[in-house]
């Protein structure tokens, strides 16, 4: 039997969970970051001399820097600033981390969000008729099409999106930003992936209601195929596609790199690449906490709706597990 | 009902955001899509439309010709007056964009801030340039260099109006000015009214940063840019097959050069063995690699600088170590040696490192291949880890000894150059290639420290020149490609309807 707990006891336990969370991903993004080869005051020299620079000067910015110090001692030092939203330094562009980052990710959440609402449009319709057509043909070539959607490579599916809509149709851009048109292609890009991705559990999901004792009772009472699954069972399964759409908004963050780059969207993936490849320390441990605390707060504001969504939910529930 | 409406909106969205734009094609402004954009790195904050991308807003004293002879610029004419000091007369009746007189003031503005900006390689300090009066400045470096002249064709070194901001809106005297910049987006320029030049054809040109080589050439296909700068080699091939788009190539002003650690300590310690390096050198059939590899815009080469222009006739000196298996073989004795290869990998495909491993591996050298990111492979050159090193050099000043100072000269600043670096015969032929009065001594001295360096110690394998290649739509016309892209000039090119 689940424990019952009040609102606010559900909130803080959750906010203590998502503490800790946002703990170990701060001490993994700062000790992995730290592992990679490469030294960090080479490549900043390198930067602003345009030349290799001698062993004296690594050292002496090394010093600087404070990367001589204990691995302990700079986590901590790095910590205090991050929880004040202090994450440094760029050592590529000299710029505040947060700034960088404030600057940039405007671009990735509009991208990640219209993706996301292409996911939807795409993934419920299709999701649907294979469920009505559940073991026909449609239902078959739906899943086909569903496969194939979360096995297409980004990067491939973008380019064909850029030859079919730009060099042949020639009614999109292939790249750049500042327009709707400029958004289309690569929110289509991440979209299809997330579209297949959501209609297969959501097919899942609405199978599994039209076996419920509710559906036949509708059925029963003389509802239509199609009233019985789009007001009774889909509205049912919407809990696992909020779930998994919030997972892929999640993941459209992070795929977000390979398209940004492809289609020269100004967002935080491009800019985090190129961080990664110089060794830019503060602005992958930046990133990747920021990411982290954007992750956590979406799976908090995930919890809260299933209770909306559906009301055989209740927050004691939740806490236990259930 | 709802979501019917729903579906309406987003369906009347989806195809207002597909409408086609009007495709009549502008004469006036050309496109260009270029690579990353590097204004924002630390190092090049202060260089807007200079530095590394030329848009050709500012003008050096002397700039840079195809042949890599020098030529005056907003200086008419030069002298040295003593070992290390060079007169600078400047040209008159040349105005910057906004109108102001260009003046000996902004020479010294300028290249203080290279000075504080740029570091060890020109030698020039905050108190290099001492005016003589309006036109006439003279420019002594911090220390004895006698190439400066060479040097100052650099963009780096393009003059900008004193109290103009260098990071946001560089004013200067060059065929174009700025008009926009969008970091990570575009950088726009626009003609000059002023320029002291034939006035430029075209009212505005936009550089596009466009990351991915793949979607330039795209975009390219597509009509949205009418120019690609540095497309690859493979790109290259297909787009020249496409009609209505021209592939143009420059003279080589880079080479694909095999560095050998010639000083590692154990186990990379294997090349100290002049044998063994050449082995090497003769595993490596050159030509293949052109015509098999390379292919479009390389060519094979013996000398680490494109030898017809940087050289002359003195590069001639140099032999180059003749492919040979039967001969390799025979010097690594019989018995198979193991190495680590690394590679550039901002420069270098991996078909390369390839063939260069399957060439090694013909003679008894397994090389293994070392894949790194740029930060990881820094971190190896410096370190000494490596047995062979492929590099792609540019050169893009006029000092025929600058590639060979810089990375095989003991006295270099580079770091590398400790596992790099040649003999003191090599060394000296290099001071005297950097003290020569004339250019007649200069090439020569290069010429013969790279024979040292490449035929008598082997501490170098040139590979191939490699040529940069530009890709162009039919429309774009008045295009000269130059071998250093850095001194790219786009004030005569123009459109046709």
């Amino acid at each position: 039997m689940a424990r019952s707990l009040s609102p606010w006891h559900w909130l803080a336990q959750r906010a203590a969970g998502a503490a800790m969370v946002w703990l170990s991903v701060s001490f993994l993004a700062f000790s992995l970051s730290t592992l990679a080869p490469g030294d960090p005051a080479q490549v900043i020299l390198l930067r602003r001399s345009g030349e290799a620079p001698s062993a004296v000067e690594v050292q002496e910015l090394r010093a600087q820097l404070g990367l001589n110090r204990p691995f302990l001692v700079r986590y901590a030092r790095w910590l205090s600033g991050a929880a004040r939203g202090d994450f440094g330094r760029s050592y590529r562009t000299d710029q505040p981390v947060l700034d960088e980052l404030r600057s940039r990710f405007p671009a990735t959440l509009a991208l990640a969000l219209a993706a996301l609402l292409f996911g939807v449009v795409i993934a419920v319709p299709l999701a649907v008729a294979a469920a009505a057509a559940h073991g026909r043909a449609l239902d078959h070539v739906g899943r086909l099409v569903a496969l194939a959607g979360v096995s297409m490579p980004s990067y491939w599916l973008a380019y064909m999106l850029m030859l079919g809509f730009a060099v042949t149709l020639g009614v999109l851009p292939v790249s750049g930003s500042g327009t709707l048109r400029h958004l289309v292609l690569p929110a289509l890009t991440l979209g299809l992936g997330s579209a297949a991705s959501i209609a297969r559990t959501l097919r899942a999901s609405l199978l599994a209601e039209l076996g419920e004792d509710y559906v036949r009772t509708a059925r029963a009472k003389g509802r239509s195929n199609a009233g019985v699954l789009v007001r009774h069972a889909l509205r049912n399964a919407l809990n696992p596609l909020v779930t998994v759409s919030a997972l892929r908004f999640g993941r459209l963050l992070g795929e977000a790199v390979i398209v940004e780059t492809v289609f020269a969207w100004p967002g935080i993936g491009r800019w985090m690449v190129e961080s990664i490849y110089d060794r830019d320390y503060p602005a992958i441990q930046g990133f990747v906490l920021y990411i982290a605390t954007v992750f956590i707060f979406i799976n908090l504001v995930v919890d809260a709706s299933y209770r909306l969504l559906d009301p055989r939910v209740r927050p004691g529930s939740l806490a236990a597990g259930s | 009902m709802k979501a019917r409406r729903f579906a309406f909106l987003l369906t009347t969205l989806f195809l207002a955001a597909c409408a086609r734009r009007d495709a009549r094609h502008s004469t006036r402004t050309l496109v260009v899509a270029y690579g990353s954009d590097e204004f924002p790195l630390t190092l090049n904050t202060e260089r807007l439309g200079r530095y590394p991308l030329n848009a050709n807003i500012c003008e050096p004293l002397v700039r840079l010709e195809r042949d890599f002879s020098v030529a005056p610029a907003l200086a008419e004419r030069w002298e040295r007056r003593e070992l290390n000091e060079v007169r600078f007369h400047l040209r008159g009746g040349v105005t910057f964009a906004d109108s102001t007189p260009f003046d000996a003031r902004a020479v010294a503005g300028t290249l203080s801030q290279s000075a504080r900006t740029r570091t060890d390689y020109s030698s020039l300090s905050d108190s290099s340039v001492r005016i003589i009066d309006d036109s006439t400045v003279d420019i002594r470096p911090a220390h004895v260099n006698r190439r400066l002249v060479e040097q100052l064709v650099h963009p780096t070194y393009a003059i900008f109006k004193p109290g103009s901001d260098p990071a946001r809106s560089p004013v200067c005297t060059g065929p174009f000015r700025i008009s926009g910049y969008a970091a990570n987006d575009h950088l726009t320029v626009v003609r000059n009214e002023r320029y002291r030049g034939a006035p430029p054809r075209l009212d505005t040109i936009v550089f596009r940063f466009i990351p991915d080589e793949t979607t330039r050439t795209l975009a390219l296909r597509a009509g949205e840019v009418q120019a690609i700068v540095d497309v690859g080699r493979s790109n290259a091939s297909a787009l020249r097959a496409r009609p209505g788009i021209r592939v143009v190539t420059s003279p080589p002003g880079a080479v694909v050069v095999i560095y050998m650690n010639l000083n590692g300590a154990a186990p990379f310690n294997q090349l100290r063995d002049v044998r063994l390096r050449r082995a090497v050198a003769m595993a490596i059939d050159r030509r293949s690699l052109v015509e098999q590899v390379l292919g479009v815009a390389s060519a094979s080469l013996v000398t680490t600088v494109n030898p017809t222009v940087v050289l002359g006739p003195d590069a001639l000196l140099v032999h180059g170590i003749d492919f040979d298996t039967a001969a390799a073989r025979s010097a690594i004795g019989g018995r198979r040696r193991a190495m680590t290869l690394i590679a550039n990998p901002g420069s270098i495909d991996h078909a390369t490192v390839e063939f260069v491993q399957a060439q090694l591996a013909r003679v008894g050298i397994d090389a293994r291949i070392e894949q790194l990111d740029a930060a990881a492979y820094e971190s190896r050159l410096n370190s000494g880890a490596f047995d062979l090193d492929i590099e792609l050099p540019n050169q893009n000043d006029a000092n025929p000894a600058f590639l060979l100072a810089l990375r095989w000269y003991s006295k270099s600043s580079t770091r590398s150059v400790a596992f790099t670096h040649a003999s003191p015969q090599f060394d000296a032929l290099i001071e005297r290639a950097l003290s020569a009065d004339t250019d007649l001594e200069v090439r020569r001295a290069a010429a013969e420290a790279m024979h040292q360096l490449i035929d008598v110690e082997v501490g170098a394998i040139p590979l191939a020149g490699i040529s940069r290649i530009y890709a162009l739509s039919d429309r774009v016309n008045g295009f000269v490609a130059h071998p250093s892209r850095l001194n790219q000039d786009w004030s005569a090119v123009w459109l046709a309807p």
